[in-house]
């Protein structure tokens, strides 16, 4: 673990459900200021952790501390703390601006002022009056994060902030999140299945499968470690460039795409491979990294 | 403070609920049905009463006034006001679990008994204003429509009371009552910690008061031995304040009874609610 000021630490959390064994003696750190995606496939465990944090269930073993208060404080631990659990949901009958009233009054963050910013930041002022039943799921989950951010937490919580919503809402989602990081300097800690997602947004991560973590750390240093990534080249000549590629010892895995061309190659050799093209007079336009998340997450699954 | 705002919120959600609402309506148009039958309905036996009764006494106003009214209106509510009160107390913990609000609301930075006190508070809040309201209805409306006087009551003979201690009776009766459906709604308030939707709860509740209330009023030597362990017994201790005297060590035992039982249920809710895990 790293040595860097913490918002929210676990140790040795377990739970178990009859015969199934959520949660297994699991320990991570987030880092002050990060956005930090929590990753594994479906069951493994993610939304458990995050209901322990969040005070919904209890946890068998293991403790947590959040901003340096600990879990054995009972509910004050969450003090700094907000979270948005699965998809947001709402008392239907009441508008947004009542909503947020009601939660907002639960840690006395319930000044108009404070709830009109926040539904203008989640662009939802206009709509501030309409019943929640009239949103879409998007906006309520726009809804979920600006009632989540109305007690001015220092770390945030969310549980797959995304799921259930179409390309349009997911873009929109993922635009907040980074804006309230910067906005607001809030830790965020988000819980996904969508390796594309937690790339896009993400600092650091961690993985857990069955229960377990498999790794963690911050996104350079995870990529750091791996050999082979899948590369997109876009190139002027992709005739001439095929052929290099083909005789050249750096790539692998050669694959003639639309406006590209995708290649394994071991990380430190990129640099290389660009020089060489370009000496060959190869134009290059662009080089980018295609799914190494993914990637990094499937080699770890084969290990298991 | 923490809990006076907790207990606003609840009865904020309540009040914006409309099933909090079919008591009233139901009360609104039933009662004065009622009252306007009783005018009717009595109009034949007020003349035999009044010269029974005035060879040996009286009777200031109509014997058969706003205080009967009430007093008759107050009779048949037993299996319907808890079916009306347990709506909200059925409904307020897994109400929101169903809706999926507690995933909010349970992780804020407050204790899950300020949670479990602001629901009851709230849901006892409910009760006492329904109760208020079905008071009001029943005797303001009584005596405005058949008007006051003395208090014919027949219980070992009659007795007439007069009018300021009929009312003072009444408001004790009340009083009773209510204690009686803050018992259902501790009863309601339980099966809620329990389930996942609002339905069970009110069967629940109401399963529960049948059950007690066959059992305390079917008049068989086996229900007997234990009839006084069942609280429903006690339901009908109201009728008591119009006696003379009063059995006062009778209402406070049936009171303690209730008051007991009342607690017992809400201190298994909260047990239930302090370990229950928020999975939906």
């Amino acid at each position: 673990m790293s040595n860097s000021p913490a918002a929210l630490e676990c140790h040795g959390l377990s739970k178990r459900f009859k015969t199934i064994q959520a949660l297994d003696n699991v320990s991570l750190q987030v880092p002050v200021g990060s956005i930090f995606g929590f990753l594994g496939p479906n069951g493994a465990g993610k939304s458990t952790l995050i209901r322990v944090i969040a005070g919904l269930i209890k946890s068998d073993a293991g403790h947590f501390t959040i901003f340096d208060k600990s879990s054995h404080s009972g509910h004050k631990v969450r003090q700094h703390m907000s979270t948005l659990v699965d998809r947001a949901d709402f008392y239907k009958n009441l508008s947004a601006f009542q909503n947020m009233k009601i939660l907002g009054r639960l840690t006395g963050h319930d000044q108009e002022d404070q709830i009109n910013r926040l539904l203008d930041l989640l662009g939802l002022y206009e709509r501030r009056k309409d019943k929640v039943k009239t949103f879409s799921q998007g906006m309520k989950q726009r809804l979920g994060l600006a009632q989540a951010l109305l007690p001015n937490p220092k770390l945030l919580v969310l549980d797959e902030p995304t799921t259930g919503l179409d390309p349009q809402g997911m873009h929109e989602i993922r635009d907040f999140i980074l804006k309230i990081a910067r906005e607001q300097n809030v830790t965020i800690f988000l819980s996904s299945h969508l390796l594309h997602e937690v790339e896009l947004i993400c600092s650091d991560i961690a993985l857990i499968f069955n229960g377990k973590l498999a790794a963690q750390g911050s996104m350079s240093t995870i990529f750091q470690d791996m050999e082979d990534v899948s590369v997109e080249l876009e190139v002027e000549n992709s005739e001439s460039a095929l052929k290099y590629l083909e005789k050249s010892k750096l790539a692998s895995d050669i694959k003639p795409l639309a406006n590209a061309i995708s290649i394994e190659i071991q990380h430190q050799a990129i640099p290389e491979l660009i020089r060489d093209m370009s000496a060959k007079n190869i134009n290059i336009f662009s080089v980018s990294q295609r799914n190494r998340l993914e990637k990094f997450f499937l080699s770890l699954m084969d290990k298991k | 403070m923490i809990l006076l705002k907790l207990t606003q919120n609840e009865l904020y959600k309540i009040f914006s609920l409309i099933r909090s609402y079919i008591g009233f309506v139901f009360f609104t148009i039933i009662i004065p049905l009622i009252l306007w039958g009783y005018g009717l309905g009595t109009t034949h036996i007020q003349g035999q009463i009044e010269s029974a009764v005035s060879e040996m006494f009286f009777v200031e106003g109509s014997p058969t006034n706003g205080f009967t009214a009430a007093y008759f209106v107050m009779n048949f509510f037993y299996v319907h006001i808890p079916f009306l009160i347990a709506l909200v107390g059925g409904d307020i913990f897994a109400g929101e679990q169903a809706n999926g609000t507690f995933r909010i609301y349970a992780t804020r930075p407050i204790s899950r008994l300020s949670i479990f006190i602001s629901k009851t508070l709230a849901t006892m809040i409910y009760t006492l204003i329904f109760m208020l309201y079905f008071g009001l209805l029943t005797l303001g409306l009584g005596l405005i429509w058949h008007g006051g006087g003395d208090m014919l009551v027949f219980h070992q003979g009659i007795l007439i009371l007069e009018g300021g201690d009929a009312m003072r009776r009444f408001i004790l009766a009340y009083g009773f009552s209510f204690m009686n459906m803050a018992l259902v709604s501790a009863i309601a308030i339980f099966f809620s910690t329990m389930v996942r939707n609002a339905i069970g709860p009110v069967i629940g509740t109401m399963a529960i008061i049948i059950f007690s209330l066959m059992i305390s009023t079917i008049p068989l030597e086996v229900f007997k031995n234990i009839q006084p362990y069942v609280f429903t017994t006690y339901f009908t201790n109201w009728e008591k304040v119009f006696y003379d005297p009063i059995p006062w060590i009778d209402l406070l035992r049936g009171f303690s009874f209730i008051v007991a039982n009342l607690f017992m249920f809400l201190g298994i809710a909260f047990i239930i609610f302090r370990r229950k895990d928020i999975l939906s």
